[in-house]
């Protein structure tokens, strides 16, 4: 076994991570929970690429045949449906664990200097997150899916000058078609996983090359925390925190499993009640509130501006509040409750 | 210190006996559903305007999938456990300021 270590030792030369994993240390403090967040996501995401090759092995992304192979999974495959539904849970627990992640960062301001560029990177993790969920909506091509899809990949129109070509891009067409699932089939499985990965590469380096962040009470009054070795002493409790998240999602997966709707026509209108997942609710909820015309202008247009401003003030928040300490800084946590309270009372509404 | 022994030989008991139990009941429900008829394996018919059936129809199916749920969380349980006495011991080592020496992951310096 020694000669064993040694040889991989002497090909990969691991001995320098190893020594940084043994002299890793993480603080103890209120917010400590925040830290399984991150881990969890990263367990999520592996149970999407396992679950994700299973179903593509399957799935075949054609107009005629895109529906008939998602259901032909759920009946025919052995346990087909368990994985379809593990992969859709575990879509939606990461999705939900992102946005955790990024709040909990958020709200103890973990992003202040020099942790900027681990926030950016964080941002464009959930965006990606998003564009994952957006483009496997589609995929069992179902009534449901192209209504979405349709409302979704017109949303950009309304921008002037490059709107009605972005939507043309997204949709491989002036319409969604066959063509398109096929083109979110290739982005779901190879753009976007190639891009998710570098980015969280980069991302696991910036948080390794940073350390863990100390709440900004302790900074500020020079407080030393305690503070808990990563190996085993953290990494052990990680695993607890895996195992319990591993049996939850399989069992909601057994429970709830997602249904397939019958296969899109093309040619029908779409059906009553359209409502896209969860986590887009909220932009759902406020493009309905805003009129046709504001002031003589479209009102879709000012919606998409005022969400595109929006995300820009989440991607760049720590270099606009880049005096956390001071009022500034508690202006802008008072937005961020505000901006929580808003996105989870348009969800709800948009529910009822 | 013994106490603290045979009460770790208890829980190790206790998840073994349960675990012997879960293999049993296990057994038993999969005897019962190999025993029921071949009609019963062919998918039900959805019911018309509802979504196609997620779940699995066949009941040999259905009812394996309910024994490894029940198997995952009882391995849960039992590796939660084994978990606590490692997260105990090596807080316990951390308090006495040894973690230093020899206890990094494979490969580190010392180990």
């Amino acid at each position: 076994m020694k000669a064993l270590g040694a040889w991989i030792e002497d090909r990969l030369g691991l001995g320098p991570v190893a020594a940084f994993l043994a002299k890793k240390e993480v603080p103890c403090h209120r917010h400590t929970i925040l830290y399984y967040t991150g881990s969890s996501i990263l367990l999520f995401l592996g149970i999407q690429i396992v679950t994700g090759v299973l179903l593509a092995l399957y799935y075949q992304p054609t107009l005629a045949e895109a529906n008939a192979s998602v259901v032909r999974i759920m009946t025919e495959m052995p346990l087909g449906w368990l994985v379809r539904s593990v992969h859709s849970w575990s879509a939606t627990f990461m999705i939900a664990l992102v946005f955790a992640h990024l709040l909990g960062i958020a709200f103890t301001k973990a992003y202040r200097k020099p942790r900027e560029a681990t926030w950016l990177t964080g941002v464009l993790l959930l965006g990606s997150s998003l564009a994952f969920g957006f483009t496997g909506y589609l995929l069992p091509w179902d009534e449901l899916s192209l209504a979405a899809t349709k409302v979704g990949t017109n949303l950009p129109k309304a921008l002037p000058v490059i709107g009605t070509w972005l939507t043309q891009v997204m949709r491989a067409g002036d319409d969604v078609t066959g063509d398109t699932i096929t083109r979110f089939f290739i982005v779901h499985v190879s753009v976007l996983p190639l891009a998710l990965l570098a980015i969280l590469g980069v991302h696991i380096f910036l948080v390794q090359r940073h350390g863990m962040s100390a709440p900004l009470e302790a900074e500020r009054d020079k407080i030393k925390l305690p503070w808990l070795p990563f190996w085993p002493n953290f990494l052990l409790r990680e695993a607890g925190v895996w195992f319990v998240l591993l049996g939850v999602l399989l069992t909601v997966a057994v429970f709830l499993a997602p249904g397939v709707g019958p296969q899109a026509d093309l040619m029908a209108p779409a059906p009553e009640g359209i409502k896209p997942e969860w986590y887009f609710l909220f932009m759902f909820q406020t493009l309905k509130l805003f009129p046709a015309r504001i002031l003589g202008l479209n009102g879709e247009l000012i919606a998409m501006l005022v969400m595109m401003a929006g995300m820009a003030a989440v991607l760049f928040l720590p270099f606009i509040d880049d005096r956390p300490f001071e009022r500034k800084g508690k202006v802008i946590t008072g937005l961020a409750w505000a901006g929580l309270a808003y996105a989870i009372g348009m969800s709800i509404w948009s529910l009822m | 210190m013994e106490s603290d022994v045979s009460r770790r030989r208890r829980a190790i008991a206790a998840a073994g006996l349960l675990l012997l139990g879960a293999l049993v009941a296990s057994g038993w429900l999969e005897a019962r559903v190999q025993e029921s008829p071949q009609a019963s394996l062919k998918p039900a018919a959805a019911a018309p305007e509802q979504d196609k059936p997620a779940a699995p129809r066949p009941a040999k199916e259905r009812m394996a999938v309910y024994v490894i749920l029940a198997w995952v969380w009882l391995s849960i349980a039992v590796l939660l456990a084994f978990l606590r006495l490692r997260v105990r011991e090596a807080d316990r080592v951390h308090r006495m300021g040894l973690h230093r020496a020899g206890d990094g992951p494979p490969g580190a310096p010392g180990h």
